[in-house]
């Protein structure tokens, strides 16, 4: 049988004289459809995952566990405001001390997400936290997300050297695209805390900064974590202005560099007016 | 008897910076066989043809399969014998056609001042001139005994057999080079397409997406869960058209804000008899996804 039976044929292209493609309508309004079946699987705006990595050592005990609790609670509402212009943030949050865990099984969007206030005891895992990171941050892993549209945000808090061996942790993450074109920062807390450990996780001293007060760790979290979720979710050009294409890694070196200078811009207008952690406790 | 439909949108991104829309999609329905495509353009700066790229992609996907079924009986006896070579050679006939119908086109419309002031001289000349076109394409072809499909780049084939599950079964080629998007304009294009076949499960339905749609979703699960509701509802035709046309409306709007393309042929009276399987496989679906969230918002970590 040939194509005598031919029943219909329908072309829906670009350049059809017809024009007969949709455009996007540019009021929201026209797009309600209260009867749409398919919005039982929801629209998804294009999404950014944040990875905390927490210290919830020993040494963590007490106003800096209690004041890290605090402002991650304070610190999701204002994430979500992040979010509410055209992205989707999700947050991973990864514990680690004697053993490795993350809070939630998986990424949660930012508007699903609870904080669960943590508890600190044992060692400082960071080399086996490094290692976890880095088994879960591939598409197969965490990063499974059909809207995924930017590189993740990770951020490292802790406040001791590392009882195992980071490097051999660092070694394998650094291997990893994903943390290559990852937005990478570093609190080091109270003065114990290794600033060339951090340096050597972020790849940048400028993304480094340090705490040693309950009202410093309050703004310093919320400065790099809120940074980095804007700069991290902005969609730059790949272009240039004499309209030379960018590649990926131009991209990314140039919201690491940007990420760096907000960071120390910042940094240097926070006030510390409170008592140092290492002082009377 | 197969029916289908297949629709483009303009994402908004391309809306606000006022490029036209880079896909193209077209279904054919037969007695004996139907053909859902989609081609996605790829709209950067090199190929600024790729508008007219992917709807060549699109056209010379129908040409070639309609040549290879101008013998119907010879190819529904041999596909299922030689389906590895001979889906090569239908792969290798689509570059050749879309190569034809690029040249030509470039033959009669040489390249503007306008096209060529966005580059230097060294930049253009650089540029070989089927990229100016250049495309992806995702293709399922249903066949009375057979169903198959190829794609080269990016995009989405989900088939739903007669279990009612639906799948993504095309076969990744892992030859393909990493972190370079397959595209028709690639001197080794023919050598970078995936497909697949299948002849042990009956039809239902099957769709090719170009990846504005998948990246319109927060999830695998919710992608694949979309296909078997648009397939419930496959028995209210006209109306499921509208809705398709405002969903992808939507999903160019407010998800990754990309163009999308859907195209979907199935197979009515293999429908008609699942039509109550596919129902149940909806309501499951949400079932599954309810355990998944409740799963995913457990917490595993030693609270105060």
């Amino acid at each position: 049988m040939n194509n005598d039976n031919l029943v219909e044929q329908g072309m829906n292209t670009a350049a059809d004289i017809n024009n007969n493609y949709s455009s996007a309508p540019a009021g929201d309004d026209l797009l309600d459809f209260d009867d749409d079946p398919l919005s039982a699987t929801g629209v998804s705006r294009k999404s950014l995952v944040i990875f905390f990595l927490i210290d919830t050592s020993g040494s963590m005990k007490g106003k800096k566990m209690g004041e890290l609790n605090t402002v991650m609670e304070e610190l999701i509402p204002e994430i979500r405001k992040v979010g509410e212009a055209d992205t989707e943030v999700k947050v991973a949050v990864l514990t680690f001390s004697t053993d490795v865990r993350w809070m939630y099984s998986a990424p949660i969007p930012i508007e699903e997400f609870e904080w669960a206030r943590l508890r600190a005891s044992g060692v400082t895992s960071l080399g086996a936290a490094l290692k976890e990171l880095n088994a879960r941050m591939s598409r197969n892993g965490f990063l499974n997300s059909p809207s995924l549209s930017f590189a993740p945000v990770i951020f490292l808090m802790t406040d001791g050297y590392p009882s195992d061996d980071y490097k051999a942790g660092l070694k394998e993450l650094q291997a990893n695209s994903w943390y290559k074109f990852g937005l990478k920062a570093a609190l080091g807390i109270g003065s114990e805390a290794n600033d060339n450990v951090l340096a050597e996780f972020t790849g940048s001293a400028d993304t480094v900064v340090h705490a040693y007060s309950g009202g410093q760790l309050a703004q310093m979290i919320k400065i790099i974590a809120v940074t980095s979720s804007q700069i991290g979710s902005k969609s730059m050009t790949l272009s240039d202005d004499t309209s030379h294409e960018l590649g990926e890694e131009d991209v990314f070196a140039a919201k690491q560099k940007l990420l760096g200078q907000q960071i120390q811009d910042l940094v240097g207008k926070a006030e510390a007016d409170d008592v140092p952690f290492d002082t009377g406790w | 008897m197969f029916n289908g439909f297949s629709h483009s949108v303009k994402g908004a991104s391309h809306e606000k910076t006022g490029l036209v829309c880079q896909d193209s999609s077209a279904y054919k329905v037969c007695d004996d066989y139907a053909i859902c495509v989609v081609a996605d353009g790829h709209g950067s700066k090199k190929h600024f043809r790729s508008n007219l790229g992917s709807k060549f992609a699109v056209e010379a996907t129908i040409s070639t399969i309609d040549r290879f079924y101008a013998d119907k009986a010879g190819f529904e006896e041999n596909l299922p014998k030689n389906y590895r070579l001979i889906i090569k050679n239908i792969q290798k006939q689509i570059i050749s056609d879309w190569n034809k119908l690029v040249e030509e086109h470039l033959s009669q419309n040489p390249v503007t001042d306008e096209e060529k002031s966005k580059f230097t001289e060294e930049e253009f000349a650089a540029i070989q001139p089927e990229s100016y076109y250049g495309t992806t394409l995702i293709v399922g072809v249903a066949g009375k005994n057979f169903t198959f499909g190829v794609q080269i780049g990016d995009g989405t084939l989900v088939a739903l057999f007669d279990d009612g599950k639906a799948v993504m079964p095309m076969e990744y080629n892992e030859a393909a080079p990493a972190n370079v998007t397959a595209s028709m304009c690639n001197s080794n294009a023919a050598g970078m397409f995936s497909a697949f076949y299948r002849d042990k499960q009956k039809l239902i339905a099957m769709f090719t997406s170009t990846d504005g749609l998948y990246t319109s979703f927060g999830s695998e699960f919710d992608f694949l869960d979309y296909h078997t509701i648009i397939t419930s509802k496959l028995n209210d035709f006209e109306n499921l058209k509208k809705i398709i046309v405002n969903n992808l409306t939507k999903r160019a709007h407010f998800g990754t804000e990309d163009d999308i393309s859907l195209s979907c042929v199935y197979d009515e009276e293999l429908f008609a008899q699942k039509h109550d399987l596919i129902v149940s496989e909806v309501e499951a679906n949400k079932q599954r996804a309810a355990e998944r969230k409740a799963e995913r918002l457990k917490k595993h970590v030693e609270t105060e």
